[in-house]
């Protein structure tokens, strides 16, 4: 039996489409932590992530969702999580409020409660005045807020977010990371791919970077730090130095190997 | 314009764009190499040449029709013809005003639009000339091969035709575009344009009920009301039998005529091209639609959530309405022959059912793309913790509704006739959408129910597979109501072709 402490593991995880795109990635993260995965475009980030939700099979490794193996039984970690892909993927003639009813009839969900968390979620995001109004003529941001709307509806205990704040204006962006800020000091798990490095620094209780489909740092900012050798540096210029530093000894290592 | 936006440069680019798309078509999308797609077109034409040879040989035999009778069956074949490239002129009209691909690029570039635009309904009618031409072409081989070269004139009919259709579709939506305005007319130019399609077919055959019973369009062509009150042979209606059969001057004349029809009709396009763009652009762009919200959140089965979300997609969107409906224009001659013959002949059911079995089979096949295929909420839909079959369940539920729904008052109007056809009709039908639905699980893919148009270029199997599995169980259905035992051959045909789908269905890597 896993710890349930543990919200995701992923162990040995491969996946190769004409070249690997993720290579024997192994990470733990804790329950109630924002996790913060970065990477160069390519690095792999998305793939890693797609697997977890469910989107793709492995070729090899596993993946187990707050204990749940994943692969064994994806319906009960489905159950547990929310994606929320960078492409914001809602229905054009529905309205927000439909899309709500939706996702919480896919996932079972208590009428009043259902109808409750709708509300409160119109409210937090800045969509009470577009319940009304069905998607089609919603720019980027404001479906990128309804998909994270559908995401959060059914409580998950761990929340996927693939580039969750492209898009959003500042107002909107303040918004999702105070819900994410609350939901995290709530016991909910958060991983989060963003090229916006200022946010994971200061969201993140933990970053990894990830390049060629490796693991090649992770830790807490100072942990980072640490690692890279630069002790008061910004979270950019550690970035790009374990990057140059990762991808060099990932390429030294796959022509050894 | 001058450098590099030259007229001569975006003609080549628009040519460029026009034949990758054309190549898409007959690729189906894929990355085929050159040769694999000669052979095929080589295979695709071989075949229409010989169905073409089947149809046209009477013509040319012992047999041949008189010279009246000639002439209305060629002016016949044109306005046929005609009504197909006004169908397609209209479409691609349509797509240029509202498909933002490259008008943002365009319309913020400093070229002039009016000369882009000017280009861009060329284009559009060469590319209208060669679909169209692509289906009549093997007539008109034919026909040059049993009676002579003069036949080959038609190619010259073609063109001219493709000019006068294109030329109506601009200025169809132009009006449109002034009468009703840039949010209704992409709907209303697109239900137009498919009507235009079918319109003349089922036109002529409506005609044929009222007047001779039948559902055959020949049987009007042929008829001694046609030929006797049909205008003398030097009369200007002839114009393009005459140039279709190889007399010169009339091939001229109409080459001139359409010409300048065309002329016209792209200088008033070009003209009002980028005012009516931004307005369209504004429309697809700014629009919310206020509905009061049908979200009650009661609680449902996971089953009737997604079967209550696919019925609301497809009543909210009269673009698709429109597409899938329009098959069911289809079913109006038999619907007729219904009404008119009630009572008077008893085997009538037997030619009804299977147009209704056909009609109901392809319907499903359109809705299953858009439910399995078309899905625009796929990441949600994989994620939810519902098993993939009960997903799939609930969307074939749905269609199998919609098209068991569609074929119950013909169902019914046949059992006041005949109580075994009509159940012979009802099994039928709801084999037909199942086979349908079924051939669309097999093929399917990934897409946006924005390309629902594109769906047949997706995969040729799927829509060969569809069309002969509907086909065979609207025969197996027409032999079954007959009470013809050899029902059983199209019956196993259709299984046949069901497994060939199975074994040619992509495999998931």
């Amino acid at each position: 039996m896993h710890e349930r402490s543990h919200a995701l593991e992923i162990i040995n995880l491969h996946k190769s489409f004409t070249t690997p795109a993720v290579n024997d990635l192994s990470l733990t993260i804790n329950v109630g932590e924002f996790y913060a995965l970065l990477g160069p475009n390519g690095a792999g980030k998305t793939t890693t992530l797609r697997m977890v939700a469910g989107l793709l099979q492995p070729d090899a490794g596993e993946i187990r969702v707050c204990g749940i193996d994943a692969q064994r039984h994806p319906v009960d970690a489905k159950r547990l999580l929310a994606w929320v892909p960078d492409e914001p993927m809602v229905y054009d003639k529905l309205t927000p409020l439909e899309y709500l009813e939706f996702v919480a009839g896919l996932w079972d969900m208590d009428r009043d409660l259902a109808r409750y968390k709708a509300d409160e979620l119109m409210t937090q995001l800045g969509l009470e005045d577009h319940v009304h109004q069905r998607c089609q003529g919603f720019s980027k941001g404001m479906r990128q807020k309804v998909a994270l709307a559908g995401a959060l509806i059914h409580e998950p205990q761990l929340i996927i977010l693939d580039e969750p704040l492209t898009g959003l204006d500042a107002g909107s962006s303040r918004r999702v990371k105070s819900v994410l800020t609350d939901l995290v000091a709530g016991g909910v798990t958060v991983i989060m791919t963003t090229h916006i490095l200022e946010v994971a620094e200061r969201m993140a209780a933990r970053i990894g970077v990830i390049a060629r489909g490796e693991l090649i740092a992770e830790g807490t900012l100072d942990e980072l730090r640490q690692t890279s050798g630069r002790s008061d540096t910004n979270l950019e210029e550690i970035f790009l130095n374990l990057v140059d530093d990762g991808i060099a000894r990932v390429a030294t290592d796959g022509i050894a190997a | 314009m001058t450098g590099v936006a030259s007229l001569s440069w975006f003609v080549r680019h628009e040519l460029n764009l026009a034949w990758r798309d054309w190549a898409a078509l007959m690729s189906g999308g894929r990355a085929l190499k050159n040769g694999a797609i000669v052979v095929g077109m080589i295979v695709f034409a071989a075949a229409l040449h010989g169905l073409a040879y089947a149809v046209s040989k009477p013509f040319f035999g012992a047999d041949a029709p008189t010279e009246t009778t000639r002439l209305v069956m060629l002016t016949s074949g044109v306005l046929l013809t005609f009504t197909m490239m006004l169908s397609q002129a209209m479409e691609s009209v349509t797509r240029a005003f509202y498909a933002r691909d490259d008008l943002d690029l365009i319309l913020s570039s400093p070229a002039s639009s009016r000369d882009l635009f000017a280009v861009r309904i060329s284009i559009m009618a060469i590319t209208t000339a060669m679909m169209s031409g692509l289906m009549v072409a093997p007539f008109i081989n034919v026909a040059a091969y049993l009676d002579g070269p003069h036949w080959l004139a038609g190619y010259g009919v073609v063109l001219a035709i493709s000019g006068v259709a294109t030329a109506c579709a601009v200025l169809t939506v132009l009006w449109l575009f002034r009468s009703i305005g840039a949010k209704r007319t992409r709907l209303v130019a697109q239900i137009t344009a498919a009507v235009v399609g079918a319109a003349f077919l089922i036109g002529i055959q409506v005609v044929a009920i009222f007047s001779y019973g039948t559902m055959s369009r020949w049987s009007v062509m042929n008829s001694d009301v046609v030929i006797e009150n049909a205008p003398g042979i030097e009369s200007l209606l002839w114009l393009p039998a005459h140039a279709l059969s190889g007399d010169f001057a009339s091939l001229i004349l109409m080459l001139v005529l359409s010409g300048l029809f065309f002329a016209f009709a792209a200088f008033r396009g070009a003209n009002q091209f980028r005012k009516l763009v931004v307005a369209a652009l504004g429309v697809s762009d700014n629009s919310f639609s206020h509905v009061p919200t049908g979200a009650t959140f009661q609680r449902r089965s996971t089953h009737r959530s997604v079967m209550r979300k696919e019925f609301q997609l497809l009543a909210r969107d009269p673009w698709l309405i429109s597409q899938t409906l329009m098959q069911l224009l289809y079913l109006v001659p038999p619907a007729l022959m219904l009404w008119v013959s009630f009572g008077s002949k008893t085997g009538l059911s037997a030619i009804i059912a299977p147009v209704i079995v056909m009609a109901v089979g392809q319907l499903a096949g359109g809705l299953a793309w858009l439910a399995i295929s078309g899905e625009d909420a796929p990441d949600l839909v994989a994620t939810a913790p519902v098993g993939p079959r009960a997903m799939i369940s609930a969307k074939v539920n749905a269609v199998l509704m919609i098209a068991v729904m569609v074929a119950t008052p013909f169902v019914l109007a046949i059992a006041l006739l005949s109580v075994w056809s009509a159940f012979v009709t009802f099994i039928g039908a709801v084999a037909a959408a199942s086979c349908a639905i079924f051939i669309q699980l097999c093929f399917r893919a990934q897409a946006k129910r924005a390309n629902f148009r594109r769906r047949q270029v997706a995969s040729r199997t799927s829509t060969v597979c569809e069309a002969f599995a509907t086909l065979l169980c609207a025969g197996t259905v027409g032999l079954w109501a007959a009470g013809n035992g050899l029902a059983v051959i199209p019956g196993c045909l259709t299984l046949c072709v069901l497994g060939i789908a199975w074994y040619l269905r992509p495999r998931k890597s």
